[in-house]
């Protein structure tokens, strides 16, 4: 399946690249437009306005990020991946909804490679590794209780 | 992102959102408050043009839409150096604000007990930390800021224990 998202990739639409290749769709193609109006036809768009797998705000004015509604929106309940939203929402959204520690360093460390890495293929191959990485951090932490080793 | 000449590209928001219900338009301003926007008319922010404040601007556009408003995601080029400082100078103001009200803060929570200092220093750094990143012009009150906090940190007793082998050296 073809998927469509804005160039210049940041946290939620590499966070969100990796949600989709890894939980929905394991053969999931990525295109990059300039303009939400360029969508092909036959993509599912993410992180753009004006579509459905995008922010929302709730009628409080507690805002979701992208990477939060795709998980509502799959009914995807596992707790690693909401550990993982809390810190792609305070990283995108930085509005202190959650205490996410490490969202401040990952917002740096993407915000960086987007100045040194323009080809946005090329962040998400980078990126994938990374949450995978932080997924299985999250997953053990779970399991233990307490931070893994 | 820089435009012709030495004028920056400024990214406007244009909006206008219903006065009922109120909650949107203060959820709305909140916002707006804390990306540290300048207000050049009524309904219409403007900040300097990057990729950061280019995407939060839109997504509060969208929010402003479903809240049932008009918003309008808009780049510009002030005609004139002069109005850009002007607009800069203005931005740069509302942070000193800031920045002098934290120093006041630090200062007066140095001779408070330790504890009380560390408290008042961690949230004084995080506090500092919204402010910077809202900061685009930063002003020479922003390093005073910071050396008053690091100071109320630094000076911290708790940090330098009296180690149990001292006390008993003869």
């Amino acid at each position: 399946m073809r998927w469509a998202t804005r160039r210049g990739v940041h946290i939620d639409r590499a966070a969100c690249a990796w949600l989709i290749r890894r939980f929905l769709d394991p053969d999931a193609q990525f295109v990059f437009v300039t303009d939400p109006a360029h969508t092909p036809p036959d993509a599912t768009g993410f992180d753009m306005r004006g579509i459905d797998l995008s922010h929302h705000t709730g009628d409080d004015g507690t805002a979701d990020c992208t990477f939060e509604t795709i998980l509502r929106r799959h009914d995807l309940t596992d707790p690693v991946l909401w550990k993982i939203a809390e810190i792609v929402h305070e990283a995108d959204l930085d509005d202190e909804r959650y205490d996410a520690p490490e969202a401040p360093g990952l917002d740096v460390v993407l915000r960086g490679l987007s100045m040194v890495c323009t080809d946005d293929q090329r962040v998400l191959e980078l990126t994938g590794p990374l949450f995978d990485g932080l997924y299985e951090f999250h997953r053990r932490a779970t399991l233990l209780g307490r931070e893994p080793a | 992102m820089t435009g012709a000449g030495d004028i920056g590209v400024w990214v406007m928001l244009c909006y206008r959102l219903p006065r009922e219900p109120s909650t949107p338009r203060i959820t709305v301003w909140r916002k707006l408050k804390r990306l540290g926007v300048a207000q050049l008319a009524d309904g219409l922010v403007a900040l300097p043009a990057d990729a950061r404040t280019r995407e939060q601007l839109e997504w509060i556009a969208q929010e402003i839409i479903d809240a049932g408003g008009d918003a309008s995601i808009w780049l510009a080029q002030p005609s004139t150096s002069e109005q850009e400082r002007t607009v800069a100078a203005r931005m740069a103001d509302a942070r000193t604000e800031e920045y002098v009200a934290v120093t006041a803060e630090a200062h007066a929570a140095a001779t408070a007990p330790a504890r009380e200092r560390r408290r008042t220093g961690e949230r004084l750094r995080a506090e500092l930390r919204r402010i910077t990143r809202r900061d685009y012009f930063p002003p020479p009150q922003r390093d005073t800021a910071q050396a008053a906090v690091r100071a109320l940190l630094d000076t911290d007793p708790a940090g330098h224990p009296a180690d149990a082998t001292e006390e008993v050296r003869p």
